[in-house]
């Protein structure tokens, strides 16, 4: 720690011990003084290899190595565009390559090795993905949601249970304080033998802790409603089970029947080979466009003539 | 699809007895609820029997026929076809006294003209009647709905026509005949007198159309008998008899056809106008009053006038009484 330094005024931790080294994308080292003084006016240079850089892009660093903050920062950055899943891919092999592509990147973008070619390969890929970077990310922005929404929720159970024990400390104090009270009033007011009366507080303090001992604990807070949704969560990401209803009978297909009660008329391939299309008018383009054929109107024709020529046949025998 | 229609479920009787069994049952229906004052004397020359009322509808028939040939635009002839159902199902359960043939037979032929899809609207249709045409809208629409609960909402009617076209084009097909095209005169003017008939009440389409069909062979000296038997039955010969017997039924009942008499026709129109139901009669104080109820029914000022009318009315019915 104590070699850590700001390479510009080249203060150390030792001399400076609030010494707080920044560091940005690029990867270079300033303390906090440096920052102030260099981008007094919200962007300027780093320094050491003169690249743009802005104020507030500036951050504390964490790893001893600037390097390492360097590449967390790519990474950071590569990864906000690179958010496939693993179920984004048909096959393991497919991700893995995209794991081993996504890595490149990043030693490639830390080592200032070929940057041009693989700012390119980034360029390219977001333009062929870019759907499904946008859902990815909103997928991500709602698990965040979700992660600080349980964060905050386990908080205010912590608080609730250290408000709770505190006051069921208090209570406890001031009984204590009642009791003694008691004894103190019981002992100087009453005629009795002071022995008798402390022996008879003693057992009933014994009592009350034995009955305290077996009181349930305090009634959980609700966090519930009754309909079983957590407070506090919106149903954008859990909905209601979907109530049940009440079928009737499985639809069962039945192959219509045809009723000739008459001779069977010619079915479709027969009016067409069987030339009774000849005796009918044809269709014409805008028809056809429609979807008419000439042979609907004819089987019609034909199929009304047969049906119904045996009506009544089994009366008049 | 006529072997599942409401025509054949509903509207195809066995036989010509229970046809007649209907018509009988409605004129005794229609005199016993208007008559009950009478004794039967009284009621036999007051009211229409039911041979009376037959002829009179089979006139009616007629003038529908004629209305609708000269009806401007040209009708199509199914829509006549259809019309003429309407009519005889109307009057299969209906009495004549109680509604005028006059006015249904204009409500069957607006009705039929939307069923089948011949697009008139009512101020067209009433164009084609003589007299006063806005009392004729008036009537024909406020009949409509009648009309249709009488038929029970069946509306589909299968005509003889389309099977017509189904033999002509298996003639074309399957038999040598030389043009059939010339059978076509013969065929349309033996369907348009099986309208006449009970025919279509008794017989499936397909059988009339075979019937007309051969009918206008026979004119045409042509013989179909080989057609039938070898081609239309081959495979079910033992239905022939049966088919041959309905046909003859049809062309007999065809044959039989008598136009009635025109005197005859108009004295029991004169009969009719003193007996129908005034109930039904749009010229009459009974109906107006019946209408304008209808209209206002919570108006006390009306209900009052009410009683005046029907008093007045009553007054009316012994006046024709005593004519008698």
């Amino acid at each position: 720690m104590d070699d850590q330094a700001c390479p510009r005024c080249k203060t150390t931790k030792y001399r400076n011990p609030s010494l707080k080294l920044m560091v940005n994308v690029c990867g270079h080292t300033l303390c906090e003084s440096c920052v102030d003084l260099l981008f007094l006016k919200g962007s300027g240079s780093c320094p050491q290899c003169n690249v743009a850089l802005r104020r507030n892009n500036f951050r504390i660093q964490l790893f001893e190595d600037p390097m390492v903050e360097k590449e967390v920062d790519i990474r950071k950055r590569i990864l906000r565009d690179y958010n496939k899943k693993e179920d984004d891919f048909n096959s393991l092999q497919e991700y893995n390559d995209y794991l081993e592509e996504i890595e490149t990147i990043i030693y490639n973008l830390c080592n200032n090795i070929d940057i041009i070619g693989t700012n390119k390969r980034i360029e390219q890929y977001k333009k062929d993905n870019r759907e499904v970077i946008q859902r990815n990310r909103t997928r991500m922005g709602r698990e965040e949601i979700e992660l600080e929404e349980m964060l905050e929720l386990e908080k205010t159970q912590e608080e609730l249970r250290r408000q709770e024990l505190l006051n069921l400390e208090a209570e406890q104090k001031k009984k204590k304080a009642r009791e003694k009270e008691a004894l103190i009033d019981e002992l100087m007011c009453s005629g009795k033998d002071a022995n008798a009366i402390v022996n008879e507080f003693a057992v009933k303090v014994e009592k009350l802790r034995e009955e305290e001992k077996q009181l349930p604990p305090p009634p959980k807070p609700a966090t519930q409603f009754s309909s079983g949704i957590k407070f506090g969560r919106s149903a954008d990401h859990q909905f209601l089970p979907v109530p049940k209803v009440e079928e009737g009978p499985v639809y069962i297909h039945e192959r219509p029947v045809l009723y000739m009660e008459g001779p069977a008329a010619p079915p479709v391939q027969e009016i067409e080979s069987r030339g009774y299309m000849a005796h009918v008018r044809g269709e014409n383009l805008t028809e056809r466009a429609g979807g008419y054929r000439a042979t609907y109107a004819c089987q019609r024709a034909l199929l009304e003539a047969m049906q119904g020529l045996f009506h009544g046949a089994a009366v008049a025998n | 699809m006529y072997p599942l229609s409401s025509q054949k479920k509903y509207w195809t009787f066995s036989s010509p007895e229970q046809l007649n069994d209907l018509r009988l049952k409605r004129n005794q229906k229609f005199i016993e609820t208007h008559g009950s004052h009478m004794d039967d004397q009284q009621r036999m020359e007051f009211f229409l029997d039911a041979n009376e009322e037959h002829l009179l509808l089979k006139q009616y028939e007629i003038y529908l026929n004629d209305f609708c040939r000269r009806f401007e635009p040209m009708m199509p002839k199914c829509v006549v076809g259809t019309a003429i159902h309407y009519f005889k199902r109307f009057f299969l359960h209906n009495s004549p006294m109680d509604y005028h043939p006059k006015e249904i037979l204009a409500t069957c032929v607006y009705l039929a003209c939307k069923v089948e899809e011949f697009n008139v609207s009512i101020g067209q249709f009433v164009s084609n009647i003589k007299g006063d045409r806005n009392k004729a809208m008036d009537i024909i629409l406020s009949n409509e709905l009648l009309l249709m609960q009488h038929l029970n909402y069946y509306l589909t009617i299968h005509n003889p026509y389309r099977p017509v076209e189904g033999f002509l084009i298996d003639i074309k097909t399957r038999s040598s005949m030389v043009n059939p095209e010339r059978l076509r005169p013969h065929i349309d003017s033996f369907i348009e007198k099986t309208f006449f008939t009970d025919a279509c009440l008794l017989y499936a389409p397909s059988q009339i159309a075979l019937a007309a069909v051969l009918h206008a062979a026979g004119r045409e000296q042509e013989n179909l008998d080989s057609y039938v038997t070898d081609n239309l039955l081959n495979g079910a010969r033992e239905k022939l008899p049966a088919l041959i017997e309905a046909i003859r039924k049809i062309r007999i009942m065809v044959k039989q056809y008598e136009v009635p008499l025109r005197d005859r026709v108009k004295l029991i129109e004169k009969k009719l106008e003193k007996c129908r139901n005034q109930e039904n009669n749009p010229d009459s104080e009974i109906y107006k009053e019946r209408m304008r109820k209808m209209y206002c029914d919570d108006d006390l000022e009306v209900a009052e006038d009410n009683s005046y009318y029907i008093a007045d009315s009553s007054a009316d019915m012994s006046a024709l009484n005593m004519s008698q």
